[in-house]
């Protein structure tokens, strides 16, 4: 659908200034009522631009026209980024994050940032920094959207423009809130993806990535943002295919099931929606073989959460009140007026985190938790490259349950919301890249289904979500 | 034996790479945050990119100490809060420094341990005007090689020479500039006579005053009750004065650098490396002293400053190696310590300098002419022949003509002759003095002694 849109608007068949200019009403109007977008860009000085260069057949670039969302973590020139924390309100970045740099030289518009959970911390995109409104899901307005790139999914389902969204995943940041609100979600395999410009959550962890209405557009944005990046030393030279051209088929791929994964511990309309799904690819030549992953689903989310919250507590110390962002009248020593700002700007959740990243590492309990944990990590990266010996993609639902009501996630404690990501941590601990895309529907709430790929196996988490798509049209 | 004094250094020296540890910002600049950008402010989103320049460096610098490379490089993060760190954290080498187990020998054979080396970011810089603080970053980010020593020094003046060394080492591999650059330590001391208890020293700037921040501290020990603390040194005082008290050590919270991925040294690096260190200082004195004859301490002396051994070793190519050393370490090293110079500020060059030496050589000019020339050489080039020609210096080395000026000499100085001859052996230099301000100093000095003294006999 995106390509097509790109192609027409590159023949000047589509006027880019009007259908610009109607997007940004539209997303108004969906903001007043959903609360996706923090800031809007100057979308239409692109779209005449753009425009222009079309009429004088100069106009190129995939994306040609049209509308991106960023996270509100990556980073936009001149355009307010703050990871939807207080503490960076008013920051304007210097520079374009790469993945920005790389969308603008494919003709792309910046339509606006999204809403997130405070530096990616939260599983339901309850936990927005002081200021902030939460999202709502776009099936259901008493249901979250998910998190933390909540804005990115909601924006991408209720979108009735050429759009497609980057957003970012650390734990299952895309993952989950695009399985909470019915829309495929493609997170990349750490390192393919440039995160020079993205506001860090845990750069050992941090993966940019997609979000789109079909798999095609999810695939089309990772071609475009895939590839090294000297700005970024994480970032890996293994070449980018076409995703986009990939085609759906399934004869003949091994699909891992997980079965600790669709135990009783899933809802069973999840459990039934994604077993139906796997039966059917079957039916298509898919073959099932049942796979257990015993270290991962035993110390997975504890390892990712020390390891993140470690790396998040470093990477947060930088907000003090000095030379961006939130700042305060300056008296008592430099340690009060840190203090200070921070207690005053920071979320209760990245207090939380802050305090519990920086007891990991502390001395005495460094050893037991954050240098254990990295040694776990190997561990649990070993098993899954076990499995990818005798597996193509191991399939599992994204999210144990349906997108819950706000009411619901009040209640429960950090412990029990640290564990809705059973599912969506153990690949991302690893780095591995996976995507969620709708698969069924319960009480009209969307059920994603996640595809796991081995290392720079996009390709085929691709052709089977795109095969999956194909069939449930 | 256990010693009397246990000193160890931990030195901080700025490598000189053109552009900053992690970004492309210039290392050098005039006016206060004009060298910044997003890296080194920190800013969200921004992520480090080493500079390979500034890691060849400190390799060199490992290597030449006689260090073990380690099998991989990783960095760490060093969380503290300051507001001259940009991050609050600053990226360091903590678990695996790029080199360990080096050393330094010192003349009495003694050897300084070297436990690490290891490469880390410069905060930036605080400036007290009045109430206020301002924040300078054009240091953020700066490479510093930090070089830390096992408590093997026993002395101020062995840690000098060690200093000496460690600065020769330095100057050989050309990765300080001593104009731009700093040289920062912090020193542990502690002395037998109370127990060995630590003290540490931080903060000193520059060569000289770690050898008088130890004396001084030294001293003080000896004079009071000395506990487990930490004492800054104050230069324009010249004390140590309490910091902190050591129970509260800081708790660093390191984890390992996220962004800048562990990555391995190849041997074939290593080697590369290796071959790009010049002959050291040491290894070169000796060879001067076992292949050329020259004398032990001139030898070690040129050694010690590699430009100036690069001169010597130019011009012993073509002249009298030994007279060429003993010419530049008492005559050009002279000119350059009246002048305060670097022999790469002055005009010095192998040809002329050949020239001079030549002429020497061959009793064409005598010493004083020489020195003459060699003064002016260190101003511009120009050649001594034809400067001496010119100038008619030509050494009178005629044996007849030096006899009859000597002769009336003696008559022009019956006092000096009759103390000279009551044994007052002063008066012949006085003599010796007259014939050299008679011929402007082109006398030869041997041959006016030989001269008087036999004229005196009768
Ligand atoms: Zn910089």
């Amino acid at each position: 659908m995106i390509k097509e849109f790109a192609k027409k608007a590159r023949a000047g068949s589509i006027d880019l200034v009007e259908h610009t200019r109607k997007a940004i009403e539209s997303a108004q109007k969906i903001n007043e009522e959903y609360k996706y977008i923090t800031e809007l860009g100057d979308a239409i000085s692109r779209a005449q631009e753009l425009q222009k260069s079309a009429k004088e057949g100069k106009a190129k670039g995939k994306l040609f026209g049209v509308l991106i969302t960023a996270k509100d973590a990556i980073c936009v020139q001149n355009l307010e980024s703050t990871a939807s924390s207080a503490i960076l309100k008013g920051y304007k970045p210097l520079y374009n994050a790469t993945v920005i740099e790389r969308c603008l030289e494919e003709g792309a518009i910046i339509l606006g940032k999204t809403v997130q959970d405070e530096f990616g911390f939260g599983g339901f995109c309850t936990n927005v920094g002081k200021g902030y409104s939460k999202p709502k899901n776009p099936n259901d307005k008493k249901r979250v959207c998910g998190g933390s790139s909540g804005g990115a999914a909601g924006i991408t389902k209720k979108a009735d423009f050429a759009h497609i969204a980057l957003a970012e995943s650390t734990g299952g940041s895309i993952a989950n809130p695009a399985s909470f609100c019915g829309v495929v979600g493609l997170t990349p395999t750490y390192g393919r993806v440039s995160r020079h410009g993205l506001i860090s959550y845990a750069n050992s962890l941090d993966k940019i990535g997609a979000m789109a209405k079909t798999v095609e557009d999810a695939a089309l944005l990772l071609e475009i943002i895939s590839g090294a990046d000297p700005k970024d030393s994480t970032s890996a030279s293994t070449p980018v295919p076409e995703y986009s051209e990939i085609p759906g088929t399934v004869q003949g791929i091994k699909i891992g099931v997980l079965e600790s994964a669709v135990d009783e511990r899933c809802d069973n309309s999840v459990r039934k929606a994604v077993l139906c799904a796997i039966s059917k690819l079957e039916e298509l030549g898919a073959r099932r073989i049942n796979i257990e992953l015993p270290l991962n689903s035993k110390y997975a989310l504890a390892a990712y959460y020390i390891l993140a919250l470690s790396e998040a507590s470093t990477n947060l110390a930088k907000f003090c009140g000095i030379r961006y962002g939130a700042y305060d009248t300056l008296n008592g020593t430099y340690n009060d007026y840190f203090s200070r700002v921070r207690s005053d700007n920071f979320g209760d959740e990245a207090k939380r985190r802050i305090l519990l990243g920086t007891f990991a590492r502390m001395a005495g309990f460094r050893d037991a938790f954050y240098t254990q944990a990295a040694k776990i990590r190997t561990q649990l990266i070993k098993e899954y490259k076990e499995a990818f010996k005798k597996v193509d993609v191991i399939i599992t639902p994204s999210m144990p349950t349906i997108a819950p009501t706000f009411e619901h996630v009040k209640k429960l404690t950090p412990l029990q919301s640290y564990l809705m990501d059973e599912l969506t941590c153990p690949p991302n601990l690893a780095g591995l890249p996976h995507i969620s895309i709708p698969c069924a529907e319960h009480e009209g709430l969307p059920i994603g289904l996640q595809i796991i790929g081995d290392h720079f196996c996009e390709n085929k988490i691709i052709q089977v979500a795109k095969t999956w798509s194909q069939i449930s049209k | 034996m256990e010693p009397d004094i246990k000193i160890g250094l931990e030195i901080h020296v700025q490598l000189n790479t053109k552009t900053k540890l992690f970004c492309s910002c210039p290392t050098s600049a005039s006016e206060p945050n004009t060298a910044i950008c997003p890296i080194c402010l920190g800013h969200p989103g921004s992520k480090p990119v080493m500079n390979s320049k500034a890691l060849e460096y400190a390799a060199k610098l490992a290597l030449a100490l006689g260090c073990k490379l380690a099998p991989t490089v990783t960095f760490s993060r060093k969380t503290y809060f300051y507001p001259d760190l940009p991050k609050n954290f600053q990226i360091t080498q903590h678990e695996l420094p790029l080199g360990r187990d080096g050393k330094i020998a010192l003349d009495d054979k003694s050897i300084v341990g070297i436990t690490r080396v290891h490469l880390e970011e410069d905060p930036g810089a605080l400036i007290h005007k009045g109430n206020h603080v301002l924040i300078d970053y054009n240091r953020s980010g700066i490479p510093l090689c930090e070089i830390v020593t096992t408590p093997s020094i026993n002395s101020p003046s062995c840690a000098r020479e060690f200093l000496k060394k460690l600065n020769t080492i330095i100057s050989y591999l050309d990765i300080f500039d001593p104009n731009n650059g700093v040289i920062k330590a912090d020193a542990n001391v502690s002395i037998k006579e109370k127990g060995f208890v630590r003290v540490e020293i931080k903060n000193i700037t520059g060569f000289k005053e770690i050898e008088r921040a130890l004396t001084y501290e030294i001293e003080r020990q000896k004079e009071s009750e000395v506990i487990q603390e930490t004492r800054g040194w104050s230069a324009e005082r010249g004390i140590t004065y309490p910091m902190r008290k050591k129970e509260t050590e800081a708790d660093y919270g390191y984890i390992v650098e996220p962004d800048l991925p562990v990555f391995t040294i190849a041997e074939e690096w290593i080697q590369a490396i290796q071959s790009e260190i010049p002959e050291l200082a040491q290894e070169r004195a000796a060879r001067w002293e076992a292949e050329l004859g020259i004398d032990k301490s001139d030898a070690k002396i040129i050694a010690s400053n590699k430009r100036v051994a690069n001169l010597f070793e130019e011009v012993a190519k073509t002249t009298d190696p030994i007279l060429a050393a003993r010419w530049i370490r008492r005559e050009v090293l002279r000119v350059l310590n009246d002048k305060g110079k670097d022999i790469k500020e002055t005009a010095f060059d192998a040809q002329h300098l050949t020239e001079l030496i030549n002429l020497l050589r061959d009793k064409k000019i005598t010493n004083r002419i020489g020195q003459k020339i060699t003064e002016k050489l260190a101003e511009k080039a120009f050649s001594p022949k034809a400067y001496v020609e010119e100038n008619k210096l030509t050494m009178v080395g005629d044996e007849d003509e030096l006899e009859s000026l000597c002769k009336q000499i003696i008559q022009d100085n019956p006092k000096a002759v009759s103390d000279y001859k009551s044994g007052e052996k002063k008066s012949l230099q006085f003599l010796i003095g007259q014939v050299m301000r008679a011929t402007k100093g082109r006398a030869n000095a041997q041959l006016t002694r030989a001269l008087l003294e036999k004229l005196l006999e009768n």
